[in-house]
């Protein structure tokens, strides 16, 4: 009784341990590939000018349009043919696509907020574009861009069903570990997994909260 | 000697032309004034001049370097901008040396000239600061230490004064023309308070509808206008309109007019003569119209008139007074009751018509 049930998930060769792990390995890796894309498509979807700036949006947005069930069963078969069923790489896929959502819909309402002024008298004194974009435009724009990735890391960690599809049975994240758990009656063990993943979205919830600028919500979408 | 040319400026935003057959020639170490009201084409053409619009047609050079066609970064034509856009994130001699790091000037270098310019604007021991914790005009300083840090070939300054409160405006003001006439630096401002053109600019170019309506010095846009707008604009308060020639000698000898004031197609002109002049030129007396004492044959208005309203302006009153269809405002140094009969007399230099 008591303790005896937390000894054996924090047991370093327990499935706990290996699962918090990968949990946080796939979180981290979703959150670079988010990165990748949503920095320089945020900058460029900020700007007025921007061609199909309403139809790249949108593309974000589709693949939470639909119900999530028929969405990751259909990537699982298109996975399936390039071999990414099972690997770690697909579950960092799947979880991207979810989180491109948040990381770019976010990051367009951070660089819209920086004021365009900034970047003109950077140019003004003799910075190019991309000298600007790292020095000026970037550090405007960081605290919604953290507040993205925070998000990004949170929905990974608690992603389930595309990482059912994708993943399982090689890939076991916490939230699968919990679901098999509970599946197998070890309620016990499936309350402290879903304690610790808790404490992530409570900790950066708060951190989130000293990021997010009111004004840039209300870009959100603009 | 000419530095920054500007031939033949076009510039325009889809359909609608906001500059139109720009020609400004800028003379090294001199200060121009745009001068005009909001949506003349006057922040345009300093967006026009940085590269950060694109122009139609004509072309812009500083010396004989052709500039029209450069990417903003390269035209070396700083800008002190009317929101100052400081960096954030920077402090002070971070903002101040941006320039200067961008040109990958040594380490040691960059800290001598920003010590250099912030003595030069007055900040000393600032440096260390975060730009938001400054005073505006603190922070205008900031952006005119930072425009100058690279030694631009011209200076543009953008509504630098028009965040500040007045009284700080007022020394900023001499602040920039001092530190202009100092360094010697050639420079283009922008402006719709014509106060600040007069006091600061060697010249003063006047817009309207994305043109130049007038070029001169203070005192020729001042005392010469050459059109209805830039009399208008510079504050020649009262305005009369006459339909014809006849009716406007009913009113003014035009025998005291000096040949000057009449324009080439003065006899027989379609639209109506429009007279202005100021309220300060404005002679008010409460004497009779006849009186000896009013006997003054430079004066080419004399009219009658009802006070109407009198409005305190602090070093003398302006008084609004009813001249038949015409109301006149002049200048005065006493308060006078509503209803008083007074005369009005204008010395012919005063009046400008077109």
């Amino acid at each position: 009784m008591g303790v005896k049930y937390w000894h054996q998930v924090f047991n370093p060769y327990s499935d706990v341990s290996s699962a918090l792990i990968s949990s946080v390995f796939i979180a981290v890796l979703t959150v670079i590939v988010c990165l990748l894309v949503s920095v320089p498509a945020g900058y460029a979807l900020s700007k007025r000018s921007m061609p199909f700036r309403a139809f790249w949006m949108l593309l974000f947005l589709i693949p939470q349009a639909f119900p999530n069930l028929t969405v990751y069963i259909n990537i699982a078969r298109i996975f399936y043919d390039f071999g990414l069923n099972g690997t770690l790489l697909g579950v960092v896929l799947v979880h991207s696509v979810h989180g491109l959502m948040f990381s770019v819909w976010i990051s367009v309402a951070a660089f819209s907020s920086t004021d365009p002024m900034l970047e003109r008298a950077s140019r003004n004194l003799g910075a190019g574009p991309i000298y600007t974009f790292f020095h000026i435009v970037l550090p405007q724009a960081m605290p919604g861009i953290i507040a993205s990735c925070i998000f990004v890391f949170l929905e990974s960690l608690d992603e389930f069903t595309g990482t059912f599809f994708v993943g399982a049975p090689d890939i076991t994240t916490l939230p699968l570990l919990l679901y098999t758990a509970s599946m197998e009656g070890n309620y016990q063990i499936a309350s402290i997994t879903a304690l610790i993943l808790l404490v992530p979205s409570i900790g950066f919830m708060i951190i989130i909260n000293k990021f997010m600028k009111p004004e840039m919500l209300s870009k959100l979408g603009k | 000697m000419t530095h920054l040319l500007i031939e033949n400026l076009h510039a325009s935003y889809g359909d609608k032309v906001i500059l139109n057959n720009i020609n400004l020639a800028v003379a090294q170490g001199e200060m121009i004034a745009l001068l005009g009201p909001s949506g003349c084409g006057k922040t345009t053409l300093l967006n026009a001049l940085c590269g950060f619009m694109p122009i139609q047609s004509g072309c812009i050079s500083i010396g004989d370097r052709k500039i029209s066609t450069l990417a903003a970064e390269k035209r070396n034509i700083t800008m002190v901008f009317q929101s100052y856009a400081l960096w954030p994130h920077m402090t002070v001699s971070q903002n101040i040396g941006y320039g200067l790091k961008v040109q990958k000037v040594e380490r040691a270098e960059i800290e001598t000239r920003v010590n250099e310019l912030l003595s030069i604007v007055n900040l000393e021991g600032l440096q260390d600061e975060k730009v938001t914790a400054l005073s505006g005009g603190q922070r205008q300083r900031v952006a005119l230490a930072r425009a100058l840090a690279i030694r631009p070939d011209v200076l543009v300054l953008d509504e630098p004064l028009s965040n500040l409160d007045a009284k700080v405006r007022l020394n900023v003001r001499h602040e920039i023309k001092a530190l202009q006439k100092k360094l010697g630096f050639t420079s283009l401002i922008v402006t719709h308070d014509q106060e600040e053109a007069l006091v600061m600019a060697d010249r003063i170019a006047v817009l309207n509808q994305g043109q130049i309506e007038q070029l001169g010095t203070p005192e020729e846009i001042y005392h010469q206008p050459k059109t209805a707008f830039v009399a208008d604009f510079m504050g020649a308060n009262n305005k009369l309109t006459f339909s014809s020639l006849a009716s406007l000698q009913q009113q003014i000898s035009l025998s005291s007019l000096t040949q000057s004031k009449m324009q080439p197609s003065f006899s027989n002109k379609s639209t109506p003569y429009q007279v202005f002049f100021r309220s300060e030129d404005v002679g008010l007396t409460t004497l009779s119209q006849d009186h000896p004492k009013l006997h003054n044959e430079t004066d080419a208005i004399r009219i009658l008139g009802d006070v109407q309203q009198s409005a305190f302006l602090g070093g003398s009153y302006q008084i609004s007074v009813r001249c038949g269809k015409h109301t006149i405002q002049a200048d005065h140094h006493e308060n006078l009751l509503e209803g008083t009969p007074v005369t009005l007399c204008v010395p012919a230099g005063a009046l400008h018509i077109f």
